[in-house]
């Protein structure tokens, strides 16, 4: 009988196991258990063979090297929420997703590799230039999160390879001010309506050296551009407010024209116009809420 | 396909052989007889089947049993017997937390995984911390009371 559910006990035999079988890995199993069950008293079902990974250590920090910090894969969003290391932004963004019973559970490689367009934890990660490192039995490599998730439910991840960590690169200079928002139903539990990640580095001279952005649940993947963002960087603050239309009608264009209702238009207009004017202040605290 | 799986349930070595992908809630209720721990909605949205693993609250319908290796498990009937345990229970039956009672192992255990991380919660940190558990009852007044009262007769206890 050709065995279906495996379980490794360190990461090599996983790769090993991941190249000859092509098992998908279950870790804190709030997708694949739920969307795999079959009532009471029933053992879940999959089509493709698995492996559970969720006690391998390796997979199982939050470290710092080289100003970079290293999220990896099996960290659960209550980890993440606590750890220090982390950035505040992903770390307000675990902090809300699900029940505390949730959150001991889902792991920040669950919650990319799902590659949902509703995921949370993606949405700052890419704002912060995050890369993601991936593993084969045979070696392993980076690239951006922003290009490893594909599109709804997709990933560029390959059949032997697992998704090992997380990597948050240092931004030049501290960012001045931050913010994250999520918009949803029930307070634990709620999947995002809209979720919004921004940030903004202003100098002693008030010139916005930096400012990124980005939006979940607003179309086939996270929606941020470069290009809209560079329209504002280099520009003094006292000179945000007369541009400032002419930046939310560009910013209006990156997101998704069939995956977004008016509302949700309309709210990440006015969560940039909110945060921007507030920057232009030049107020005290660095989150913005 | 089965495997051996030894972890600890309430504070007692146990081994089970079961498919690896079998649910512990079925674990828990099938073969340890353990029917404080309630399945409603299946997909983690409920709280019913709350446990404690390695201390921290989980919802027992998304674990497979392959992911509960020499962890420790504490069910409803575990927590009862300890003195945390019987002073939320008594505060939830002298504050009228309980209707119909099916919401409330999971409440009691959400109760416990609050005042473990904070003995002294207001209001907000209280509604916040059983969030995850779903009553249709009660409206949830009366048992973000009881677990005030909990926490005030507590003194100490966490």
């Amino acid at each position: 009988m050709v065995e279906t559910c495996y379980i490794p006990k360190d990461l090599a035999e996983a790769l090993r196991i991941r190249k000859e079988t092509g098992a998908h890995p279950i870790a804190g199993g709030t997708d694949l258990m739920v969307s795999h069950r079959r009532g009471t008293g029933v053992v879940p079902k999959f089509p493709w063979p698995v492996m559970i990974i969720t006690q391998l250590k390796e997979l199982q920090k939050i470290e710092e090297e080289d100003g970079e910090v290293s999220i990896y894969a099996g960290s659960t969003c209550h980890e993440i929420e606590v750890a220090e290391l982390v950035p505040y932004q992903v770390r307000k963004a675990a902090s809300l997703m699900g029940a505390q019973s949730l959150r001991n559970l889902a792991t920040i490689g669950g919650n990319i590799c799902n590659a949902s367009p509703k995921g949370d934890l993606p949405v700052p990660l890419i704002m912060l230039d995050a890369r993601v490192e991936l593993v084969s039995a045979t070696g392993k490599r980076q690239m951006l999160l922003d290009e490893f998730i594909d599109g709804p439910k997709r990933t560029k991840l390959q059949d032997d390879e697992l998704l090992a960590r997380i990597i948050i690169p240092q931004p030049k200079a501290p960012f001045t001010y931050l913010w994250y928002r999520k918009i949803g139903t029930r307070r634990a539990n709620a999947i995002s309506k809209l979720s919004m990640s921004a940030a903004a580095t202003v100098d002693t001279h008030g010139i916005i050296v930096d400012f990124r952005s980005a939006n979940g649940a607003s179309g086939p993947k996270v929606a941020r551009s470069r290009a809209v963002e560079e329209t504002i960087i280099g520009l003094s603050v006292d000179r945000l407010a007369e541009r400032l239309p002419a930046f939310l009608d560009a910013y209006d264009v990156i997101l998704s024209p069939q995956a977004m209702p008016q509302y949700r238009r309309s709210s990440t207009r006015r969560m940039l116009e909110f945060f921007l004017s507030e920057v232009s202040k030049r107020p005290d605290t660095t989150i913005i809420e | 396909m089965t495997r051996d799986i030894q972890f600890v349930l309430n504070g007692k070595d146990v081994a089970i052989t079961c498919d690896p992908l079998k649910r512990l809630l079925d674990v828990l209720r099938d073969d340890f007889g353990l029917f404080g721990t309630k399945e409603a909605c299946g997909e983690g949205e409920c709280g019913a089947c709350s446990v404690l693993k390695d201390s921290k609250i989980i919802t027992t319908c998304m674990v497979p049993m392959g992911s509960v290796q020499g962890c420790e498990i504490m069910t409803i009937e575990g927590l009862r017997e300890t003195a945390r345990g019987k002073c939320i229970i008594e505060a939830f039956a002298d504050g009228g937390a309980v209707q119909c009672g099916f919401c409330i192992p999971g409440m009691v255990i959400a109760a416990e995984s609050l005042l473990a991380s904070n003995p002294e919660p207001s209001e907000e940190d209280i509604r916040l911390g059983i969030s995850g558990n779903l009553c249709r009852c009660t409206g949830y007044d009366l048992i973000v009371e009881s677990i005030r009262l909990a926490a005030k007769r507590g003194n100490g206890l966490w």
